[in-house]
């Protein structure tokens, strides 16, 4: 087989395994580097979000580390969740996805390469800029702007390189994962640099930079994260289970009314506070008409998977994926109904909304992350998976602890939400109320942790040379062995016709 | 702070156009017409449309 050095579409004639092959192998040093990255950056998230979920319940833990107070720990956690994790895993994924589905060698391997080391570069710039207390304190956008060079020019190439795959493209048709990918590409930016110009460049004050800044911290999750996931899981769960989407039609609705709707619902995040009416309501009706997405994505990925549930037990693709799948759903439900102006005056400004929160994050996104990776890493290492054990410690660390933690904090906030709307019960007592809930948080927290660690020694195996344990590879030849396995049933089975 | 509105403004328009643009440019290009088999380009003759893809591994089973 003949393939391009650059960005071409392999030539020659070769068989579907053979494209896929090269294909995969193209991409093999930036996906893995960007996946190590973005599981170190968890972990350090984890580990961070573990320390400022200890000190709410025990406020004296590390006190005397002012590197290591509440405020500076705490936004270390989120942003190396959004921007270590999510935006490192979340851009693998759009790599390795856009290639296979173009079916084209992927494009400018080292510029990548040098890119994918500067953005975490510029993410631990930032890290160390907040643990020095020199955090900007604008919500999600806590990095110093002296970081933001590092995390934006690296961001340039992934565009450059996802526009090159897609205008080289094999096929005539651009598959659903496609849409949500080309989105992400061109909305990401868009939204770092305004909000970044509305905020910490400090183009607008007072209460529009608030605006500018929950539009931005919504629209991250929902116009970043989101789209990537659903990308991953409209791919992986066809994929898996052998089986086309349930309704192609309705999964393009779903993407156009996301990318019509979803914009728009950011202010609902400050209901309560002292905006103009009219915006507040525009978030909420933004918000209420995120149902058609969230309803549309629901109804395809069940009735994908509807007759191939028992395919959980023997995939660990499919338990991720389809974890992830449920999850957005409940999340993003609860997510609409959260904008409410009625639901707000219980659970805003409570525990409630870092359960959903996590819910979406943990119980959403992450899942899809690892999903992809379960599934690409031994067609790009040519390698299995070492421990099927871990995989499974893996998968339950991370539905128990996001269970565990959306549970516990959004039970707490509906309570906590009750108690402070009466004026008769002390704030103090209500804090004491809620410790129980905030120690169960930190246990979901290290549950979740656990899960990384067997991960990590998973990814550190599948990565470096060792004795393989399984004889036989997930699917790594699988077309082949299907093949000589059918022939043999063929050869031993007199045919019917 | 006029200069940051206008680069803001200017950016939304021509954000908000290439994404009219390229909805035309695909309904043109005719990226909704077959929507039937476009849901079928993730399969091909190797991993065809019932071949389930993903194992434990060590764990498969024919």
């Amino acid at each position: 087989m003949v393939a391009d050095t650059k960005a071409g579409v392999v030539k020659g004639a070769p068989s579907d395994y053979e494209f896929r092959v090269e294909v995969d192998r193209s991409s093999k040093q930036v996906i893995v580097l960007y996946w190590a990255a973005a599981l170190f950056w968890l972990t350090v998230a984890s580990i961070a979000g573990i320390i400022s979920s200890i000190k709410l319940h025990n406020p004296g833990f590390l006190g005397g580390i002012e590197w290591l107070t509440f405020g500076r720990v705490r936004a270390v956690h989120w942003d190396t969740a959004i921007y270590g994790f999510g935006g490192v895993a979340a851009s693998g994924t759009l790599l390795w996805l856009q290639a296979r589905l173009c079916q084209v060698r992927m494009p400018y391997t080292k510029l990548l390469i040098a890119g994918g080391l500067v953005f975490n570069v510029g993410i631990l710039v930032g890290v160390v800029g907040i643990l020095m207390g020199q955090s900007t304190g604008v919500e999600t956008l806590e990095f110093p702007l002296y970081a933001m060079p590092f995390l934006v020019v690296p961001y340039v190439f992934i565009v450059i390189a996802n526009f090159t795959m897609y205008f080289k493209k094999k096929s005539s048709h651009t598959y659903v994962s496609q849409w949500y990918l080309m989105a992400v590409t061109v909305w990401f930016p868009v939204l770092v640099l305004s909000a970044e110009a509305c905020t910490n460049l400090g183009a607008v004050d007072g209460v529009a930079q608030a605006i500018a800044n929950w539009w931005y911290g919504h629209n991250v999750v929902g116009l970043f994260a989101t789209p990537t996931g659903i990308a991953a899981a409209y791919y992986l769960i066809p994929k898996v289970i052998g089986k086309p989407i349930h309704s192609y039609h309705l999964s393009l609705l779903g993407f156009w009314s996301n990318a019509i709707f979803y914009n728009w619902a950011g202010t609902h995040h400050l209901t309560g506070g002292p905006l103009p009416a009219w915006t507040i309501t525009l978030g909420v009706v933004g918000s209420m008409m995120m149902f058609i997405p969230v309803i549309t994505i629901g109804i395809n990925h069940h009735m994908t998977m509807l007759g191939s549930f028992h395919l959980l037990k023997t995939s660990p693709t499919l338990r991720f994926a389809v974890m992830g799948s449920m999850l957005y759903t409940v999340s993003s439900f609860q997510g609409a109904l959260e904008a409410l102006r009625s639901h707000q005056e219980i659970t805003h400004f409570t525990h409630y909304t870092i359960g959903h929160v996590h819910l979406g994050m943990y119980g959403f996104f992450a899942p899809l992350m690892f999903a992809m990776m379960y599934y690409a890493m031994p067609r790009l290492m040519n390698r299995e998976w070492s421990s099927a054990r871990l995989i499974r410690i893996h998968f339950w660390c991370t539905l128990v602890g996001t269970l565990l933690y959306g549970g516990a904090m959004c039970y707490a906030g509906i309570r906590q939400g009750m108690m402070m709307n009466d004026p008769s019960i002390p704030f103090l007592n209500i804090v004491q109320w809620t410790i129980p809930f905030l120690m169960s948080r930190t246990l979901a927290g290290l549950i979740l942790l656990s899960g990384t660690v067997a991960f990590l020694i998973n990814f550190v195996r599948i990565v470096t040379p060792h004795k393989l344990t399984w004889a036989t590879p997930t699917m790594l030849d699988s077309d082949r062995d299907w093949k000589q396995i059918l022939e043999a049933e063929k050869e031993a089975k007199p045919q019917h016709e | 702070m006029f200069g940051v509105f206008i680069f803001i403004w200017s950016f939304a328009l021509i954000s908000g156009t290439v994404m009219v643009w390229l909805l035309a440019w695909a309904i043109r290009r005719g990226e909704f017409r077959d929507l039937r088999s476009g849901a079928r380009m993730i399969f091909d003759k190797d991993e065809p449309i019932g071949l389930v893809t993903d194992h434990f591994p060590g764990e498969r089973k024919w």
